[in-house]
C-alpha cells in the first residue's frame, strides 16, 4: 500500500485520537465533560478543513475540486436560464467574430505554405546598390521588388535562367526550383476555347516542394529538357471544373496557344500554387515556355541563355544539417560571379531587321520608352518627390501582386496573366535591347554590376519572404480585428455587468458559504470556475457563428475576384485553440470582479438582513452602482469608437462612388480578348479588331462599340516618358498612356473639347511608326485637359508636336506625337488615383479590351456577342467578361467590404452597449422599488419616478458618448490611409454616430422607466 | 468562528509552523498532541495553534522526509502516532533556523535602526 493510502486512510482516526486527547486534557483542568470536548473541538479547528488541506498535500486534489466545481456551477446556470442564455449568446457574438476575423487572419497571413516542410525552403533575394544593367525584368510580384527610378538599394526576386542552372547544379541546395507566369494561354481541345493562367516551372519543382501527384506523375528533370515532348500538369480544382473530374485525364492531349500539350497529371489537392492566394489552372516545363510565347522564337531565345534577361523566381530546399548561412555564402558568391564576371550580351542588329519583327523593339528608338506601369498605383501621397515629374509609382506594399516587366521600348505588352496587374519599369539610364548603342559595341561587353554596388543574394524563408496576395487583404483584416476585439470587450463588459447583478443576489449564499466555513480562495475558484463556464459555452456555440461568419465574406470576396481565391479556411488547431484562448481569458477577466466583491462580503450583515432592504442597499449596493455605471459606460464610450470608425469607412466608400469618372460608366459591357495567342501577327490584329468592331456595332442593342489596350478603371495602367520640346536634353517627361480604338470617346461619352477622333489613316500611320521603318510624319495622339494644362499652358494645343528625336547615339529617328484632339478629363485605372497628364494612341497591336454602349442590360448581351465574336473565329474566347459597373464594384471590393463588415459590427456594439444600459437601469429599478414605492406613496408624480430613471440613463449615455468620441479620435488616425474625402476627425460622422447612440439609448432606458412609474406602492412597500 | 477574532490572531507563515515542528521534535519524538502542547507551552502561550493545522503540516514534512511515522503508546496508554525527526529533517532545522534568524535579523534593523533615539 503506498503511503500517501497509508497516512489518508489512517487520518481520520489520527484526528479523533488528537480530540480525544485534547477532551481528556480538559477534563483533567477540571472542565466538565461537555465542555471539555466542546473545547477541545474549538481548539482543533474545522475537522473537515484539516482533512482537504491534508488530503491536498498529498494529491492533485484540485482535480476533483474542479469537477465538483463545474457541476455545482451547471447547476446554477439551470436554475437561472434567463441569465444564462443572455450572457451565452453575448459571449457567442463576441468570441464568434472574433474566432471568424481571426480565421480569416490565419489563412491569409499566418497559414503554412501547402508544401512538405516549409521551414526548409528558402527564396533567393538579390540585393545591390544600384540596379544591375539588366535587359529585362520581369517578376509575378510574388515577392516584394524594390526596383524603379530612384530606389535605394534595390532588390528583388527575379534571376536569369543561367543564373537558375548554375545553381541548381552547384548542389547547394537538396533541391532548386525556379518559377514564373506563363502569360495567358487559349486552351483549346477541351470544349469551347477558353483562356486560362499557368505557370512555367523548372523540373525539379514538385519534387523540391514534397509534393504528390493526384492522378498520373508529376515532372521530373526528364520533362524540361528542349527535346523532350511538351506536357503539362493540372490543378486538383480546374480538373475537377473543367474536366470533369474523369480519373483517364492523364494521357490527354490539349492545345495551348496552338500547341499541343499532354497531360501528365493532376497535382495534389490542397496545393494551388507555391505563393499565397496564387491559383494557377496549369502547370508547364520551363522549356516549353518558348512554345507557347506568341511572340514567337524571337524573343523567347533571349531568356533560356541571356544572363541579363532576369525572370524566374528561384526557391530552393536546404540540406538538413548545413547551415543557412552556409549555404548563403555560396549561392551568393555565385551570383557575385556571375554579376561581376558575367557580360551583357549585346542584340546584334542583323537579329531584329531580318525577324519578321512580331514586336518591332526598335520602333519609337531609346528617347521613347514605353514605360508600363500597370498595377494598384498608391494614393498620391505615397508618391516620392512631390515636385514636378512624378514618379512612377513603386511597388508599395498594400497593392498587390505586381508583374514587374521591364521590356524593351515598344516591346510587347506583358501578358498579364488572370487579374495579376503588371508593373514594368524601366530604370533611367537602361540602355534599351534591340539599339545597339554605338559607344557600347566601342567599349566591349558590359557586366552586368560593379563590386562597388555589392551584388549579393541573401536567402529569405519562404513562409515571410513569398507574400503574394497576402499584402492586399492585411489592411482591412487588421482594422476588422481591432473592431471585433472591441466588440468582445464591451460584451465581457456586458456580462460582468451581468454577473455583479447576480452577485449581489446570491450575496446571502455567499456569506452561508464562508460561515460555515469554507476558504475563500475555494469560493472564488468556484465562481472563477462558473464564468469560464459561461464563456466556454459562449465559445462553442461563437464557433458556429465565425464559421458561418467566416464562410460568408469569403464567398463575398471570391464573387468579387475573378478567378477563385488561392486561401483556404476552414477552422483548424490554430483557430481553435485561438478560440479557447480568448474563452479562457473572457471568462476570467469578466468574472474577476463581481467574485472578488462576492468573496469579501461582510458576514454578519448579508446573513441578517433580507435582500431588498434599503439599509444594505445604502451601502454595499452604492457600491455596485458605481461599478456598474463603470461598466456601462466602457460599453457605451467602446460603441462610439467603433461606430465613428465604421461612419467613416461607410462615407469613404460613398465618397469614392460618387466620385465623378469622366466618362458615362452605366451600360458598358467589357471583355478582353487576344487574338495573338491563336497566332495572328500584327497587321492582322489591327484589321481584325477593326472588322470586329464593325460586327458589333451592327448587332442589335449594341449602341457603340470600341476597343482599348485596358479597359478603364480596371486598376491597371500604363505610363509612357517622351522628349517635350525646350526641355533639357536628357530630361524625360512622362505621361499616362492609353492605346484606343476608334470611336473611344464617342462609346464612353467623353466630350471632346477640341479636334477629333482617329480615322482610318491615323491607325495605319500609328502601325507604321510602329514598325521597322517608321515615317516622317509623328504619330496622332488625343490628350487631355490636365496634359494641356501641364505641359501646354497657353498655347494651342492642336498640332502640337512632340516627343521626336533624331537618330543619335541613343537609337534610331523616331516622328514623335501630333496632338490631334483635346478631350474631358477622366479616370484611369483607379477611382482614387488623381488625374494625371494622359495621352491616347491609336492601338493597333497586342491584347485589347472591348467596350460596348448597350441600350439595355449589358448582360443580356452576351451571347448575341460570344456568336459574333465566333463567326470571326471559333477559336478566340473571351475573358475578363463584365460590366463596367462590377469592374468598378471590383475596384471597390475592399472598400465595400470593410465598410459592410465594420457597419455590421457597429450596430452590433450598439445594441451590446445599450442591451448593457437597459439591464443596469432595469436592475437598478428592480432594486430601488422600495424606494420608488415610498417615494409614490408620499406623492411624487410618476413623470418625476420616470425622469429620475431616465437621468441616470442618459447621463451615462453622454458621459460615455464623450469619453468614446475622446478615444476615437485618438484611435481613428490610424485608418486615414484607408479614408477618401473624409479626415479622420470628421465632425458630421461624430455627431451623427452620437445623435445615433442617443436615441437609441433613450428607447433603452425608456422601459425600465416606465416601469418603474408603474410600480403599485402598497406592493413596493412590502416587496421584500 | 466570527471573522473578527480571525483578525487578532497573529498569522503564522505556513513555513514558519513547520520550523517549529521540527524544532520540537528536535527534542525527541513525539505524538500530535503533544507536539501542539509543546508549542504553546514552549511560547508562553503566545503562539496558540491551531491544532488541526498540525496535521497538513506534519504530513507535509513527512512528504518531504524530514520527519517520519511510527506507531506507539502514548503517556496515557492510548495507541498514537508517534514523529521523529530524521537526519535530513535534523539538517533542514540548522538550515530554517539559520534562515529564520536572518529574517528576523533584517526587520529588526529596519524596525529600530541603531543610529536613531527614540521610541517605536
Amino acid at each position: 500500500m503506498s503511503r500517501r493510502k497509508r497516512m489518508l486512510e489512517e487520518l481520520d482516526q489520527d484526528i479523533r485520537d488528537h480530540i480525544a486527547q485534547e477532551t481528556q486534557d480538559n477534563i483533567d483542568r477540571g472542565m466538565s465533560p461537555a465542555n471539555a470536548r466542546y473545547a477541545a473541538m474549538r481548539k482543533f479547528g474545522n475537522v473537515t478543513r484539516v482533512k482537504e488541506d491534508t488530503r491536498e498535500v498529498w494529491s492533485f486534489v484540485w482535480l476533483g475540486q474542479l469537477l465538483q466545481d463545474i457541476r455545482f456551477g451547471l447547476r446554477m446556470l439551470r436554475k437561472s436560464p434567463g441569465f444564462a442564455t443572455v450572457a451565452i449568446l453575448t459571449l457567442a457574438l463576441g468570441i464568434g467574430a472574433n474566432t471568424a476575423i481571426f480565421s480569416l487572419i490565419d489563412a491569409v497571413m499566418l497559414r503554412s505554405l501547402p508544401v512538405e516542410n516549409p521551414s526548409q525552403l528558402v527564396l533567393l533575394k538579390w540585393g545591390a546598390r544600384n540596379e544591375p544593367n539588366t535587359h529585362g525584368y520581369m517578376s509575378a510580384g510574388d515577392c516584394a521588388n524594390d526596383m524603379g527610378h530612384g530606389a535605394q538599394n534595390p532588390s528583388g526576386c527575379s534571376f536569369s535562367e543561367p543564373m537558375f542552372r548554375e545553381i541548381a547544379q552547384a548542389n547547394v541546395f537538396s533541391g532548386t526550383a525556379a518559377f514564373a507566369n506563363s502569360g495567358r494561354l487559349n486552351l483549346t481541345g477541351n470544349g469551347p476555347a477558353t483562356v486560362i493562367n499557368g505557370q512555367l516551372v523548372s523540373g525539379d519543382f514538385f519534387r523540391t516542394m514534397g509534393l504528390k501527384s493526384a492522378i498520373g506523375r508529376l515532372f521530373d528533370a526528364a520533362d524540361d529538357t528542349p527535346s523532350a515532348g511538351p506536357v503539362a500538369v493540372l490543378n486538383y480544382g480546374y480538373w475537377q471544373s473543367a474536366f470533369g473530374g474523369s480519373r483517364d485525364v492523364a494521357g490527354r492531349t490539349i492545345e495551348l496557344n496552338n500547341v499541343p500539350f499532354t497531360i501528365i497529371g493532376v497535382a495534389e489537392q490542397r496545393f494551388t500554387g507555391i505563393a499565397p492566394g496564387s491559383d494557377y489552372d496549369v502547370w508547364l516545363p520551363l522549356s516549353d515556355g518558348q512554345r507557347i510565347s506568341p511572340s514567337g522564337p524571337f524573343r523567347w531565345n533571349d531568356r533560356q541563355a541571356d544572363v541579363a534577361f532576369w525572370w524566374l523566381t528561384i526557391i530552393g530546399r536546404l540540406k538538413p544539417g548545413t547551415p543557412l548561412a552556409q549555404t548563403q555564402a555560396v549561392v551568393s558568391g555565385l551570383f557575385r560571379n556571375e554579376m561581376l564576371n558575367g557580360s551583357v550580351p549585346l542584340f546584334h542588329p542583323g537579329q531584329m531587321a531580318g525577324a519578321p519583327a512580331p514586336r518591332p523593339p526598335a520602333g519609337d528608338g531609346a528617347q521613347i520608352r514605353h514605360e508600363m506601369v500597370i498595377g494598384g498605383t498608391p494614393a498620391p501621397v505615397r508618391s516620392k518627390s512631390p515636385t514636378s515629374l512624378p514618379t512612377p509609382p513603386q511597388p508599395a506594399p498594400g497593392n498587390g501582386p505586381v508583374q514587374t516587366s521591364r521590356e524593351t521600348p515598344g516591346g510587347p505588352m506583358p501578358q498579364s496573366a488572370g487579374n495579376k496587374p503588371v508593373m514594368m519599369l524601366a530604370p533611367q539610364g537602361a540602355k534599351p535591347a534591340g539599339s545597339p548603342h554605338p559607344s557600347e559595341m566601342a567599349r566591349g561587353p558590359k557586366t552586368l554590376s560593379t563590386a562597388a554596388d555589392n551584388p549579393e543574394i541573401t536567402l529569405v524563408p519562404v513562409q515571410s519572404g513569398l507574400t503574394g496576395s497576402r499584402t492586399r487583404y492585411s489592411n482591412p483584416l487588421y482594422v476588422l480585428m481591432l473592431a471585433v476585439g472591441i466588440i468582445l470587450l464591451i460584451a465581457c463588459a456586458n456580462v460582468a455587468g451581468l454577473m455583479l447583478a447576480r452577485a449581489a443576489a446570491r450575496q446571502k449564499e455567499m456569506a452561508v458559504r464562508l460561515a460555515l466555513g469554507a476558504g475563500r480562495a475555494r469560493v472564488v475558484r468556484q465562481l472563477l470556475t462558473e464564468s469560464v463556464m459561461l464563456s466556454v459555452l459562449g465559445g462553442a456555440l461563437g464557433i458556429l457563428f465565425a464559421y458561418w461568419g467566416a464562410h460568408s465574406i469569403i464567398s463575398f470576396v471570391s464573387s468579387n475576384q475573378p478567378r477563385p481565391l488561392g486561401f483556404a479556411t476552414g477552422v483548424d488547431l490554430r483557430v481553435l485553440g485561438f478560440t479557447v484562448a480568448i474563452s479562457l481569458l473572457t471568462g476570467i477577466l469578466f468574472g474577476i470582479a463581481p467574485t472578488f466583491r462576492s468573496a469579501r462580503v461582510d458576514l454578519t450583515p448579508a446573513l441578517k438582513e433580507g435582500e431588498g432592504s434599503s439599509a444594505s442597499s445604502g451601502r454595499s449596493g452604492r457600491r455596485w452602482f458605481s461599478i456598474g455605471n463603470a461598466l456601462v459606460l466602457a460599453q457605451v464610450a467602446l460603441a462610439i469608437v467603433v461606430l465613428v470608425g465604421a461612419g467613416l469607412l461607410v462615407r469613404t466608400l460613398a465618397n469614392l462612388r460618387s466620385v465623378d469618372v469622366g466618362f458615362d460608366s452605366h451600360n458598358i459591357l467589357i471583355f478582353g480578348i487576344d487574338p495573338t495567342l491563336v497566332g495572328y501577327k500584327v497587321p492582322q490584329v489591327d484589321s481584325f479588331y477593326r472588322d470586329l468592331q464593325g460586327r458589333l456595332s451592327e448587332t442589335a442593342g449594341v449602341q457603340s462599340v470600341s476597343y482599348s489596350m485596358m479597359p478603364l478603371l480596371s486598376s491597371s495602367l500604363m505610363i509612357t516618358s517622351f522628349h517635350w520640346p525646350g526641355a533639357p536634353q536628357d530630361q524625360e517627361s512622362e505621361a499616362d498612356a492609353l492605346g484606343v480604338g476608334p470611336n473611344f470617346f464617342e462609346t464612353l461619352h467623353i466630350p471632346f473639347l477640341a479636334g477629333r477622333e482617329f480615322n482610318a489613316s491615323d491607325f495605319k500611320l500609328s502601325a507604321s511608326n510602329d514598325g521597322a521603318t517608321p515615317t516622317s510624319a509623328p504619330t496622332p495622339v488625343i490628350v487631355n485637359q490636365a496634359f494641356v494644362e501641364k505641359y501646354l499652358g497657353k498655347e494651342y494645343p492642336l498640332g502640337k508636336h512632340f516627343g521626336e528625336s533624331a537618330g543619335d547615339a541613343n537609337g534610331p529617328a523616331s516622328p514623335g506625337y501630333e496632338i490631334t484632339g483635346v478631350v474631358r478629363d477622366a479616370k484611369y485605372s483607379d477611382l482614387r488615383r488623381e488625374i494625371h497628364a494622359m495621352m491616347y494612341t491609336p492601338q493597333h497591336m497586342g491584347g485589347a479590351s472591348f467596350e460596348l454602349r448597350t441600350a439595355a442590360d449589358p448582360q443580356a448581351l452576351l451571347p448575341a456577342i460570344r456568336e459574333v465574336v465566333a463567326q470571326v473565329n471559333t477559336n478566340l474566347p473571351l475573358f475578363d467578361v463584365k460590366t463596367e459597373s462590377q469592374q468598378i464594384d471590383r475596384l471597390l471590393f475592399q472598400e465595400r467590404l470593410v465598410a459592410r463588415l465594420s457597419g455590421f459590427f457597429a450596430l452590433l456594439a450598439l445594441v451590446l452597449a445599450c442591451v448593457g444600459l437597459y439591464g443596469l437601469l432595469s436592475y437598478e429599478v428592480s432594486r430601488r422599488t422600495r424606494e420608488i414605492g415610498i417615494r409614490m406613496a408620499l406623492g411624487a408624480h410618476p413623470g418625476s419616478v420616470l425622469k429620475l430613471v431616465l437621468r441616470q440613463g442618459i447621463v451615462l449615455a453622454i458621459v460615455g458618448a464623450a469619453l468614446g468620441i475622446g478615444v476615437a479620435l485618438g484611435v481613428n488616425r490610424y485608418l486615414a490611409s484607408m479614408l477618401y474625402n473624409v479626415q479622420p476627425g470628421d465632425p458630421v460622422t461624430i455627431v451623427s454616430v452620437a445623435i445615433l447612440l442617443t436615441l437609441v439609448a433613450l428607447a433603452a432606458c425608456y422601459i425600465p422607466a416606465r416601469r418603474a412609474t408603474r410600480v403599485d406602492p402598497i406592493i413596493a412597500l412590502r416587496y421584500e | 468562528m466570527s471573522t473578527k477574532e480571525e483578525d487578532r490572531r497573529i498569522e503564522l507563515l505556513q513555513g514558519t509552523l513547520d520550523l517549529l515542528i521540527l524544532r520540537t521534535l528536535w527534542l525527541g519524538p513525539a505524538h500530535g498532541h503533544a507536539i501542539a502542547k509543546a508549542i504553546e507551552f514552549n511560547s508562553e502561550d503566545v503562539l496558540q495553534v491551531e491544532q488541526g493545522s498540525l496535521y497538513p503540516a506534519l504530513h507535509r514534512l513527512i512528504k518531504r522526509g524530514w520527519i517520519s511515522v511510527e506507531e506507539g503508546t502514548s503517556e496515557n496508554n492510548r495507541r498514537a502516532k508517534f514523529y521523529r525527526l530524521t537526519p535530513k529533517g535534523r539538517r533542514q532545522l540548522v538550515v530554517e533556523t539559520r534562515k529564520w534568524d536572518k529574517l528576523v535579523g533584517a526587520i529588526a534593523r529596519i524596525l529600530r535602526p541603531k543610529k536613531q533615539e527614540g521610541e517605536l
